[in-house]
């Protein structure tokens, strides 16, 4: 097994099983935790003291042309070169298959010449129509969310902060609605830049984009108050400038991407349920971590009654949630429930056996969230270039024992029903937009995404009981060449069994979404804001720090924020210590 | 993306090359691999679509087949196509990685009548598989010999100024690499690569792709769906127009 795979505490008899962990409606409960890799990002930046300016602002009075901002750390400089544009409403689409947006970005590997801002001038406004080279890191655009952006620069430009229920209702003054990295349309592969200090935790240069997009949606806003409001305009108070944090819709791209990375998602998902492993192993409590917990659940209360969206199924589960944390905190404070040898096993016991999965998962975030010291560590164990392998000297004996032991849940689906096999996920020719058909409904089932894990278990598992145990992988490979990918899938999840959805993703049940909040949750994600079974929109980066916030002594207390006020509680995992 | 003189990157290779095996009826995880081993030609300083159309075409016109038997013999082990066609490397290069990583090197391993020779050393490369010679004389009489040494250097030596990528159909001999008897031809052109210096070229500077890359495209097009009205509307859920 690769030194770069994490080993699972098996000692732990707190660790929840892969079982447990890795189910559709559970990973579609997600919330971010204080391993998620903008947090990871944000504490970084803080402690190594990066250097944030704008270097480059040139538009005309509508904000529209040039703008570029850069960020020193230790060891190089990145640059986010973005170009904004006036363009008609009706063109404005979150879809792959847009065609122009409010603005448009790149990350640059350095401080770009003009030259290379020509080039990117060129290519950048087309988006996927351009083409990149090894020097741009990332590449994203964001349309405005016209009424809070509009509402936000006519108030401030007339002295006046903005409506804060509309920014509270919207959160962001502009929405990303795709962020490539990693090699796409040539920018620079991951193995670039894969072994930099702060790149290894995983999508940080997206992040960091990310993390730059927001600062200029802020600062664009204010310098057009400034252009129309003149002397009179302000900026942002600082608790709202806080606040803002920039939208994201996100679709189905982000499906595959979990499904083709086995290796990389089981380090993910093993760091947080270690975590939370160490927590629930806890006898005694770190002094203060409890009383944090308890006000951290009245926080945690505000911010979901600012967590209104139209989806009907999440409006009723955040309807379910706000009742179930107010029954939690009545639990709570009957002090025999958790003054006593481990508390945090006891609480979350307690949740597990009373509340929903939603509930469940947010509590999983609390009571992490107090115990920095103690798993912060866990963050640097959390990407991988391992590329599981095929390995032909398996036996196949070893093979079937494997099928049988972690494939239980694939190998015993019917899939003779329909339902079983309702959906398929493929590649429109159009813009190479990812989508989910419907077998009988859409064309295109010949040509489906190998993303059907369980269906193809489910008939390796059938062809194997057929075949005799003395005859090699490799042989039986040579037999049945349909098998390789599934295989080596197989050989993957028995040394990294937090590695598999163990859910049919063809089940005419199956939600996409839930792959995307698991996903998307791990990044730091807040807000969920469902808009169908297939894509989302969410908050990024809400709470967080500004560039000029990032050496302040409470950078890190940021989770769950709610509008209009910093944390409400005293912070334990650094200096602030304060409560507000 | 249907362009010449594309550079593009190692995620767009495996993310193209997969989609094209698939394209031409080679199985998702035999195209996996295949991408993997393009991957690796790329990180080397090659056109990955130079040495890797042929073994499409091939495929594609059923000239080659992805059939494939292996039978011991005196000297060692011999993989060949059990059909009355040539062997497809796309098949080759994962049977051949297989084959060593289960036997191991006990005596030489030959594979017969192989459409593109380079795309089974990339695969060995690909997997880390060191130690080994693998040598053939191609259609045009050229004789090569490439010594995978260790995970620093490998080596061509060649017999004529001929690129290796464009060799093709010849039998292949995998055998150990001898560090005293390093080439049995005469006055080659010997060429080394350095594993790490080539790979660290080709992030810093992309993977240039030539005249053939449209054609490779085209494979890759065949696992994209025709979009239609309805699926445009309805596939990827979010609306065709979202303001707020």
């Amino acid at each position: 097994m690769s030194s770069e795979t994490v080993l699972i505490e098996n000692e732990s008899d707190f660790m929840r099983s892969p079982e447990t962990v890795m189910r559709l409606d559970r990973m579609g409960s997600s919330f971010p935790t204080r391993l998620s890799f903008m947090r990871t990002l944000i504490r970084r930046m803080s402690r190594e003291n990066w250097k944030f300016e704008r270097t480059r602002r040139e538009v005309d009075k509508d904000g529209y042309g040039l703008s570029v901002y850069s960020v020193t750390t230790p060891n190089r400089t990145y640059s986010l070169v973005g170009f904004t544009q006036e363009i008609p409403a009706d063109m404005r689409t979150d879809r792959v298959i847009a065609e122009v947006w409010d603005a448009t970005f790149n990350l640059f590997d350095g401080v770009p010449t003009q030259e290379d801002i020509d080039y990117l001038a060129q290519n950048t406004p087309k988006q996927e129509g351009g083409r990149y080279r090894p020097s741009e890191l990332a590449l994203a655009r964001a349309n405005k969310s016209l009424r809070v952006f509009k509402n936000a620069v006519d108030s401030l430009s007339k002295g006046q902060q903005p409506d804060l229920d509309l920014l509270t209702s919207v959160g962001y003054l502009m929405r990303t609605s795709a962020v490539y990295g990693s090699g796409k349309f040539g920018c620079a592969d991951r193995a670039k830049i894969a072994d930099r200090e702060e790149c290894k935790a995983p999508f940080q240069i997206e992040l960091l984009t990310v993390y730059l997009i927001r600062w200029f949606t802020i600062d664009s806003v204010e310098e057009l108050a400034k252009e129309k409001g003149g002397k009179k305009a302000v900026k942002f108070d600082q608790t709202t400038r806080q606040f803002i944090g920039v939208g994201n819709a996100t679709g189905l791209g982000m499906a595959p991407f979990l499904l083709k990375h086995p290796a990389l998602i089981h380090n993910w998902v093993v760091a947080k349920e270690t975590a939370l492993a160490r927590v629930r192993s806890i006898e005694t409590p770190i002094v203060g971590t409890l009383e944090v917990f308890l006000k951290s659940l009245l926080q945690v209360s505000q911010h979901v009654d600012e967590w209104n969206v139209a989806d009907e199924v999440q409006s009723a589960r955040i309807s379910r949630l706000t009742d179930e944390i107010q029954a939690l905190r009545m639990w709570c404070e009957n002090e025999s429930n958790i003054y006593r040898p481990y508390p945090w096993n006891g609480i979350y016991q307690y949740v597990e056996d009373n509340f929903s999965l939603e509930c469940q998962e947010m509590i999983v975030s609390l009571i992490i969230e107090p115990h920095g010291t103690l798993v912060d560590d866990l963050a640097d164990t959390m990407s991988s270039t391992v590329i599981p392998k095929f390995q032909a000297d398996m036996t196949l004996s070893h093979l079937k024992e494997v099928v049988a032991d972690a494939y239980k849940w694939a190998t015993t689906i019917d899939f003779s029903l329909e339902e079983s096999q309702h959906h398929f996920w493929y590649y429109s020719e159009d813009k190479l937009e990812p989508r989910f058909g419907s077998k009988g409904v859409d064309d295109g089932v010949d040509q489906e995404m190998p993303l059907a894990i369980g269906r193809d278990v489910h008939d390796l598992n059938e062809v194997l009981q057929g075949i005799d145990d003395d005859m090699s992988i490799g042989e039986f490979a040579m037999m049945h060449p349909q098998f390789r990918h599934i295989i080596r899938r197989v050989q993957n999840t028995f040394e990294r069994p937090y590695s598999e959805v163990q859910d049919n993703l063809l089940s005419e049940s199956m939600r996409p979404l839930d792959l995307l909040r698991f996903k998307l949750a791990f990044f730091g994600a807040s807000k969920f804001d469902p808009k169908s079974d297939l894509w989302t929109r969410i908050s990024m980066y809400q709470g967080a720090p500004m560039p000029d916030q990032l050496s302040e002594p409470n950078h890190d207390c940021w989770s769950f924020p709610i509008a209009g006020k910093p944390q409400s509680y005293p912070c334990i995992n650094c200096t602030c210590r304060k409560t507000v | 993306m249907s362009k010449n003189g594309l550079t593009i990157s190692l995620n767009e290779v495996l993310f193209y090359f997969t989609r094209a095996g698939f394209g031409v009826n080679a199985s998702i995880g035999v195209s996996e691999d295949f991408a993997r081993s393009n991957i690796w030609i790329a990180q080397n300083g090659f056109d990955p679509s130079e040495c890797s159309l042929l073994a499409l075409d091939n495929l594609d016109s059923q000239t080659s087949s992805l059939s494939i038997q292996f039978e011991k013999t005196g000297d060692g082990s011999h993989l060949f196509c059990p059909e009355d066609k040539v062997l497809s490397a796309i098949e080759a290069s994962v049977s051949c990685v297989d084959w060593l990583e289960f036997n191991g090197l006990d005596g030489d391993l030959k594979l017969t009548n192989v459409d593109s020779p380079l795309l089974v050393v990339s695969a060995l490369g690909a997997n880390q598989c060191t130690g080994i010679q693998v040598s053939w004389t191609d259609k045009s009489n050229n004789h090569y010999e490439v010594n995978l040494k260790d995970d620093i250097e490998w080596e061509i030596i060649s017999s004529s100024e001929a690129p290796i990528e464009l060799s093709n159909y010849a039998d292949i001999h995998i055998s150990a690499f001898d560090v005293n008897n390093k080439t049995s031809i005469s006055n080659g052109k010997l060429k080394t690569l350095n594993i790490a210096e080539e790979r660290l070229k080709t992030l810093n500077n992309g993977v240039n792709v030539g005249d053939k890359w449209p054609e490779i495209y085209e494979y890759f097009s065949r696992c994209l769906v025709k979009s239609s009205a309805e699926s445009r509307a309805s596939g990827a859920g979010a609306g065709l127009v979202d303001t707020d």
